[in-house]
């Protein structure tokens, strides 16, 4: 590379929000010192959510009217990048990493990113898991009334009973959301030593899948749990949750306040605890968040994209990215002594938190990579609609039917056969 | 003789180097890449202000329609109450049910606009009892994260403001720096068009728009830059404010040069002070970063150059070339008219004149490749030229005038014939006019002048040999036989080697001999 003839190279991603702020600032550090000296500039010329970004590169790469031109670098999951490899569009990135580089890389990060060879083209930057937030400004108050314990928060059935004490004692509001209900049932399968996938479908008729739909069809109707389409940050926001399970990266959008409908807000402090389990369930959680791919260009740009790949994933800069966005960082070195001392040394507690919970579960969890089916959106799409829908159904009438009997009546005959019906949708 | 050919020719090359040299100085070869470089520019900055222009004027326009409908809609649903929008800050418990309602108005402005968002405040908050309610003001902020995606279909859209349940009817996500009112301390989008419309009641709203330099807005981390416009009722009582955004990711995508030259050009819309620019409440897109020195409040100042470009000195010692333009937001009876905007583009300096001397490097490359070949042409064609009649010459001294004598250069077979006709005259005339015995003897004398070697060289030719054979039977060079040659013509007084040979001839003739 020279200096006197810089490239520039555009840059897609999906760290928005507060995130961006971290990213701006890494990407100006990076073109004022390496790239600099390098000759090479980074230019973001997208930040979308990861499904946007999916679509505007599934439409480039079928070359649609209308379709933006592809950036040089753009975040992705495997499922998009392997939209762009079918299309020969990916760099395999092994021509500018020697075999001693990336064995610097955690194994599991570089291994999801060879997708069907042994090229590597999702080069890991910053990887995400599934923690448990719980609002304990809300949390303590209702604990030194009922006794309720953060232990209890350590099973998907203790959620579950603390939420039903929730509501109760809240006068009806809900304690939890999963973001994901389709990756909970996913991760239960395998805590539980089983497999949700069977041949490219769901594994709905193992026995298993009958604790699963227990342990969360019933909240949900009783109004325990939050039934809602959107991020649970947004229903924490408004304190309308305490608890819920999401991606490590969602910390940033838990805010450090609690905004009521009269526009009082009140100071909310965070826990942050490892993936739940559930009861006798080993401690399995999922493996998130994609990587960057190089998109095929000239031997110059793809050389250039490679110097930044680099740079961004050394370890200091890694885990200063890392640390102030609440992913995990992607080299052993950043996953150790280092680590210690940017988690002394970082401001904000949440964050803080967040990275001795993903330590401890780097420790202690075995991470699970969902397989790469074609039609793995489809059916994440269709199960999570499925049972919010038949959910929502549920609970309406439930609380129709609370007028003319109790509790227990009602679940009864709402819940009869509804099991059966929503997997008899899959057929 | 070659080197003085040599010489001729290589004047020759040199004169039309330096020819071409004056040539390309007088026509501006040298400064071609500083023209190019402009002409290149003001293309582009004429595309992207009459891009900006035309942008920003359908933004005013389409806020300036979103406001007129809005205020309508709102002093209508009011009036049904018997309510009216200049005391809305008196009914907090309607504004959820007010902006609600106005939700769908409101959305459709922001998707029929090339915007990356929208945005009501009424001067209204919905808890007055708060100790900041003063500068709380309640609203709907509604944010597309994809302005620019093709696919429309689906946009990306955020509520940054407004009460929660309003998003959560309409399944849109909280923004992730989602609040529920305006804070509008130092807002100047919310007070300035208000003062403008408290204070001047007869303009229309076309003439009350206002566009807000780049701010970001507090509890956001996004530059963006707003057109808003009073919201104002059938009595010309203002009750808030309504707008579009336009945001730097936006302004980004929209407005970077589009020159395959200079890569790192980027193209900034600011509003100068006293030829300063702001970097922290300008707008930045191109292949650049100069995000770190907009964070830093950085300025750039705005010095006129030689050439039409301008250079664009900045706080970090460096500095930038380029060309700006006015981009005219406001019509001239505007209330907000003296505010003026401009559009540049800007390279840094650096890339400008590395380019210009590449260019120059490579044309001075070539120039004194065009004189190594100059020269090695001269080389060849000199030697090539004398070649054949130094070997011509060697003939004739090593075979005499023979009338079979060819150089196959006909000008040289010529001259050796005329020569050969010429000895053959001289020969004739000797025999009819022999020398005169006083001449015969002279040379004979002389002959004892003569050196061993030279008498050596001499006695062979007596004998009838060529200077070839003599060198031979000597083990002499040609050159050295040619050298006795001269020095044996001095001492006998002849010319030639035919004259001396004519000599010895006549002296045999006679029966004389050579000691």
């Amino acid at each position: 590379m020279d200096p006197k003839q810089p490239v520039t190279l555009t840059l897609w991603h999906n760290y928005g929000g507060q995130m961006k702020d971290t990213m701006d600032q890494m990407i100006d550090e990076f073109n004022e010192t390496l790239g600099a000296e390098t000759g090479i500039t980074i230019n973001v010329t997208s930040i979308s959510s990861s499904s946007t970004l999916h679509e505007k590169i599934t439409l480039a790469v079928n070359q649609d009217p209308g379709a933006p031109a592809l950036p040089d670098i753009t975040t992705a999951y495997p499922k998009t990048a392997i939209k762009l490899k079918e299309k020969d569009l990916l760099v395999d990135l092994t021509q500018y990493f020697s075999d001693q580089e990336l064995s610097d890389y955690i194994l599991n990060f570089i291994e999801e990113g060879k997708l069907d060879d042994n090229g590597l083209y999702v080069f890991p930057t910053a990887k995400s898991t599934e923690v448990l937030f719980v609002n304990t400004t809300i949390f303590d108050r209702f604990a030194k009334d009922t006794g309720a314990r953060l232990k209890d928060l350590e099973t998907f059935e203790g959620i579950m009973k603390t939420a039903e004490l929730y509501y109760e004692w809240s006068g009806g509001k809900m304690f939890y959301m999963p973001d994901s209900l389709f990756n909970v049932a996913q991760i239960g399968y395998k805590q539980l030593g089983s497999e949700f996938f069977s041949e490219g479908r769901l594994n709905l008729s193992s026995p298993l899948f009958q604790r699963i739909w227990n342990n969360f069809y019933k909240p949900a109707v009783l109004g325990h749990m939050a039934v809602f389409d959107g991020y649970a940050s947004d229903l924490a926001k408004t304190g309308d949750i305490v608890c819920s399970t999401g991606s490590t990266a969602g910390v940033v959008f838990f805010p450090p306040k609690v905004t009521y409908p009269d526009n009082t807000t009140e100071a909310a402090n965070y826990a942050i605890l490892p993936y739940p389990t559930f009861e006798d369930g080993k401690k399995i959680a999922i493996q998130r968040g994609g990587g960057m791919c190089v998109i095929k260009s000239h031997k110059q740009k793809e050389y250039g994209a490679s110097v930044f790949l680099k740079w961004f994933t050394a370890p200091e800069n890694n885990l200063r990215f890392v640390s102030s966005t609440g992913y995990m960082p992607v080299t052993k070195e950043a996953f150790g002594e280092i680590m210690t001392v940017r988690i002394q040394n970082l401001e904000d507690e949440s964050l803080k938190k967040l990275l001795q919970v993903v330590r401890t579960m780097q420790d202690e969890y075995e991470f699970y990579i969902p397989p790469l089916y074609d039609n793995l959106d489809d059916l994440e799409r269709e199960y999570v609609t499925s049972f919010k829908k038949i959910a929502s159904k549920s609970r309406d009438l439930y609380f129709e039917l609370l007028e003319e009997m109790d509790s227990e009546q009602a679940y009864k005959t709402v819940s009869d056969g509804v099991m059966q019906q929503f997997i008899n949708g899959f057929k | 003789m070659w080197i003085r050919l040599f010489l001729f020719l290589l004047v020759l090359v040199v004169t039309m180097l330096v020819g071409v040299v004056a040539i390309l100085m007088v026509s501006g070869t040298f400064t071609m890449g500083l023209a190019q470089s402009e002409e290149l520019v003001m293309n582009d900055l004429t595309y992207l202000s009459t891009g900006i222009s035309d942008h920003l004027g359908l933004l005013s326009q389409h806020a300036v329609g979103f406001s007129e409908s809005l205020s309508a809609s709102i002093e209508n649903r009011l009036k049904n109450q018997g309510k009216s929008p200049s005391h809305i800050k008196y009914y907090p418990e309607l504004l959820e049910d007010i902006l609600s309602e106005e939700f769908e108005r409101t959305l459709s402005w922001l998707l029929r606009s090339n915007s990356s968002g929208v945005f009501v405040i009424l001067d209204a908050t919905v808890n007055p009892a708060l100790s900041y309610a003063e500068t709380s003001k309640a609203g709907l902020y509604i944010k597309n994260m994809e302005p620019n995606i093709v696919n429309s279909s689906t946009p990306n859209i955020h509520i940054l403001r407004g009460h929660p349940n309003i998003a959560r009817k309409n399944m849109l996500p909280l923004h992730a720096q989602w609040e529920m009112e305006f804070d509008v301390t130092d807002a100047s989008y919310f007070t300035l068009p208000l003062q403008a419309s408290s204070s001047t009641k007869n303009l229309s709203l076309s003439r009350l728009y206002f566009w807000t330099t780049p701010v970001i807005l507090p509890g956001t981390s996004e530059q963006v830059m707003l057109c808003s416009v009073p919201l104002i009722d059938s009595e010309g009582n203002p009750f808030g404010v309504c707008g579009l955004e336009i945001s730097a990711m936006l302004f980004k995508l929209s407005y970077a040069p589009q020159n395959n030259i200079y890569s790192r050009a980027f193209s900034v819309l600011f509003c100068p002070d006293d030829n300063i620019i702001d970097l922290s409440h300008s707008l930045i897109a191109g292949g650049y970063s100069m995000r770190n020195r907009a964070r830093n409040n950085s300025h750039l100042k705005i010095v006129k150059g030689k050439s039409s470009f301008y250079s664009y000195i900045s706080d970090y010692e460096d500095s930038f070339l380029g060309i700006h333009t006015p981009v005219k937001l406001y019509p001239k009876d505007s209330f907000f008219s003296d505010q003026q905007w401009m559009i540049a583009i800007m390279i840094p300096r650096d890339d400008i004149v590395n380019s210009i001397s590449r260019l120059n490097i490579m044309l001075f490359s070539l120039l004194i490749l065009l004189l190594v070949i100059g020269i090695m042409i001269s080389l060849y064609l000199s030697q090539r030229f004398i070649k054949p009649i130094s070997q011509g010459i060697d003939i004739i001294k090593s075979t005499g005038f023979d009338d079979n004598t060819s150089t196959n250069i006909p000008e040289i077979d010529d001259l050796i014939e005329f020569l050969a006709s010429q000895d053959k005259k001289l020969s004739q005339k000797a025999v009819k006019e022999p020398a005169a015995p006083s001449l015969l003897n002279e040379f004979i004398k002389n002959v004892k002048t003569l050196s061993p070697a030279e008498k050596a060289v001499f006695d062979l030719y007596v004998k009838g040999h060529t200077a070839k054979e003599i060198a031979q039977i000597l083990s002499l060079s040609i050159n050295t036989i040619k050298t006795h040659n001269k020095r044996i013509y001095m001492k006998l007084n002849v010319g030639s080697r035919e004259e001396l040979l004519l000599y010895i001839n006549m002296i045999k003739d006679i029966g004389g001999e050579f000691k």
